[in-house]
């Protein structure tokens, strides 16, 4: 039986608002006949289950870009970004448009940019703009995203400086920003990227999506931190294409947001390869946070590692969902995920599941689960020392979520993710 | 300093008696030891002190420096110079040893209304008794007990001891798990702080250790009471005949 669902509000304002100009008239038009066949994504889809976006979006949220706020809120939400010591170049996109004024481009020649805002967009961020994704909500973002980072770092050269893409949204508007970075590692080359989401009080949604195409030989280290407003929806999809011998770390913090839907979906096209995905959620009151990675080993002898551990107080909601296929050439993967919950109120919750779709018989494949409360005998030995319950929990809490980022291999980053993981649990104690 | 009077302790989740009645006196300046059976209530004994959850007092009294003692919390306690050196140090991942000894202090001495110590006198302080204790740089960057051999960790144990100043000193199975060298590391630095301000329980099953610390008085516990007090020829009375004469 099929049955067909009624258009919501929101997806009406995506119907209504669509009208395709320029040069990617045709591949948004493409993208958006996709979203189309399934609309927003719902309970009754597997992948969704536990975030139902029909129901989360229930009121009109228009695509919108550009904003209407004033310089100083603009301003305060640029300064609220923990990166601003240690970014050595920052592209700064308001509202979903470039803020040229605002950024300031790496000094090197090694790196290119190029925002996606443009109307002549150069051919190597063009040619990566294709309809196909079989996610409704990245095609949704192609169809309307209004503006984002193209970046290219030249084969050998060196970015370790890191470049951050700071992305603010006022919410003065409830509308929907979409963004799209695309990012290109030529042979050879390496960089540090920080992502930084950050946005004002009032209803938004942003849809972002990240591309990742990293040449053989190349490393890259990218630290996303996540500290939208505490009503808006924040929609990401990460698309990672791997070359041979690549060397990717990746972390996500996850502090802001209402609901927050995160897709992670790595391609292992090279062998002897080697990706590192982590993240941890600190989430308090009624958050929902659904992490969901689907890392796909299509070649042999690549690696994969993913851990999150995720902080859940009061009524917040975490879902970790890992997806690892191992196709039937890809003979000694060596592929581990774990996923760790805390929970600090009966009322929170967290659930996993961890999916394994194995077809190569030398592999060595695992993962692991766990949730629960603080371990009783840590808090006793810390109080034993005189260290108050309240002060023990909160280095019980920290010391649990670092372990997701201890493998940042900047220590002004790692400086930082601590500093944002001091502050929340700070907010805590402070009731 | 310590005054436990008719002591009866149960556990929580069952209805089982581990201490039965137990009279003890520490004074200031003596080192006292408890021997006994496994099983005899020892270490239970030494959580009741430090305040670990899990225990009902069912009856009689912990006076420590004339203040009711089960009346104050787990932190409380330490800061008022409570210290048990645990048997199983807890392993906290995430913490750097250095870090939890700083945030240890500081809330002591926060809770004792003293100002706290600044960065640079605490890392002399605890350098020049971490090396006494041969506990080294890297362990102290380690997070707390993590990847700690058993020795190193009865070190650590004995360095936070020596940091933290306590009053009444609790010592839960040091020796077990040490070679005759790392006892005798352990033992030096129990004896560094013996001192007539300072009241100890040492808490075996061996006489062994009791030869590097050479106890004031000796205790023997069966069954949930003391069962004989006496000098330190009572731990080498012990050595020779066993436990047997004092089974329940």
């Amino acid at each position: 039986m099929t049955v067909t669902l009624v258009k919501t509000p929101a997806e009406t304002a995506y119907t209504d608002a669509f009208d395709p100009q320029g040069a990617l008239a045709n591949v948004r038009k493409s993208a958006f006949a996709q979203f189309v066949e399934t609309g927003l994504p719902h309970r009754r889809m597997e992948d969704w289950k536990w975030t139902d976006l029909r129901q989360l979006m229930s009121s009109p949220l228009p695509p919108v870009s550009g904003t209407i706020a004033s310089a100083d809120t603009i301003d305060a939400l640029i300064t609220a970004s923990p990166f601003g010591e240690v970014a050595r170049a920052r592209l700064v996109f308001v509202d979903g448009a470039y803020d040229a004024d605002r950024s300031s481009l790496p000094a090197t020649g090694d790196v290119e940019f190029a925002s996606l805002g443009s109307d002549d967009l150069p051919e190597w961020v063009s040619d990566k703009l294709v309809a196909g994704s079989t996610d409704p909500i990245a095609a949704l973002n192609l169809a309307y995203m209004s503006d984002g980072a193209g970046l290219r770092v030249k084969a050998g050269s060196s970015m370790d400086a890191p470049i951050e893409l700071l992305f603010v949204t006022t919410a003065e508007q409830a509308a929907t920003y979409t963004t799209r970075n695309v990012i290109v590692l030529e042979e050879g080359a390496s960089a540090t990227l920080i992502e930084t989401h950050i946005g004002g009080t009032g209803e938004y949604v942003h849809n972002s999506v990240t591309q990742l195409h990293i040449a053989d030989n190349a490393r890259l280290d990218r630290v996303k931190v996540q500290e939208e407003g505490l009503e808006a929806i924040h929609l990401s999809n990460t698309d990672v294409h791997l070359a041979a011998s690549v060397h990717l770390k990746d972390f996500t913090l996850t502090i802001g947001g209402r609901a927050t839907r995160q897709q992670g979906f790595i391609t292992f096209a090279g062998e002897h390869s080697e990706s590192h995905v982590s993240g941890a959620f600190l989430l308090t009151g009624k958050q929902h946070n659904d992490t969901r990675l689907v890392i796909d080993h299509a070649v042999p002898n690549c690696l994969s590692r993913e851990l999150f551990k995720c902080v859940m107080d009061q009524a917040a909601r975490g879902v970790f969902q890992g997806k690892a296929i191992v196709r039937r050439d890809a003979q000694k993967t060596d592929g581990n995920q774990s996923s760790h919950a805390l929970l600090l109120s009966d009322d929170a919750e967290f659930d996993a599941k961890p999916e394994l779709e194995i077809y190569a018989d030398d592999v060595v494949c695992g993962h692991g689960a766990t949730s629960g409360d603080l371990d009783e005998n840590q808090m006793f030995y810390l109080r034993a020392r005189g260290i108050s319950e309240t002060e023990a929990k909160s280095m019980l809490i920290g010391a649990f979520a670092a372990e997701a980022f201890d493998d940042v291999e900047s220590d002004a980053i790692r400086d930082v993710l601590g500093g944002l993981a001091e502050g929340w649990l700070a907010r805590r104690k402070a009731g | 300093m310590l005054e436990i009077k008719n002591l009866h302790v149960s556990l929580e989740e069952e209805d089982k008696q581990i201490i039965k009645g137990l009279d003890l006196t520490i004074n200031a300046g003596e080192v006292n030891a408890i021997m006994g059976p496994n099983g005899s209530g020892k270490s239970t004994l030494s959580y009741v002190l430090a305040g670990r959850p899990g225990y009902v007092v069912t009856d009689g009294s912990i006076t420590y420096k004339g203040q009711d003692l089960l009346e104050m919390e787990i932190d409380e306690r330490a800061a008022a110079g409570v210290f048990l050196a645990f048997q199983y140090p807890i392993e906290i991942p995430g913490v750097a040893t250095m870090q939890f000894l700083k945030v240890a202090l500081n809330a002591q001495r926060k809770a004792r209304g003293e100002g706290e110590m600044t960065t640079p006198d605490f890392m002399r302080l605890v350098r020049g008794k971490a090396e006494q204790l041969n506990v080294t740089t890297d362990m102290l960057k380690r997070p707390v007990n993590v990847g700690f051999s058993g020795g190193e960790k009865k070190r650590a144990e004995i360095l936070q001891m020596a940091v933290l100043e306590p009053s009444l000193c609790v010592l839960d199975e040091t020796d077990s798990g040490l070679d005759i060298d790392a006892l005798r590391v352990v033992a030096e630095g129990v004896n560094a702080l013996r001192s007539p301000d300072r009241g100890m329980l040492v808490i075996t099953h061996y006489q062994r250790l009791l030869d590097y610390i050479v106890p004031d008085r000796v205790h023997v516990m069966s069954d949930g009471k003391i069962v004989k007090s006496g000098g330190k020829e009572l731990a080498l009375e012990l050595e020779k005949d066993g436990y047997a004469a004092f089974a329940a």
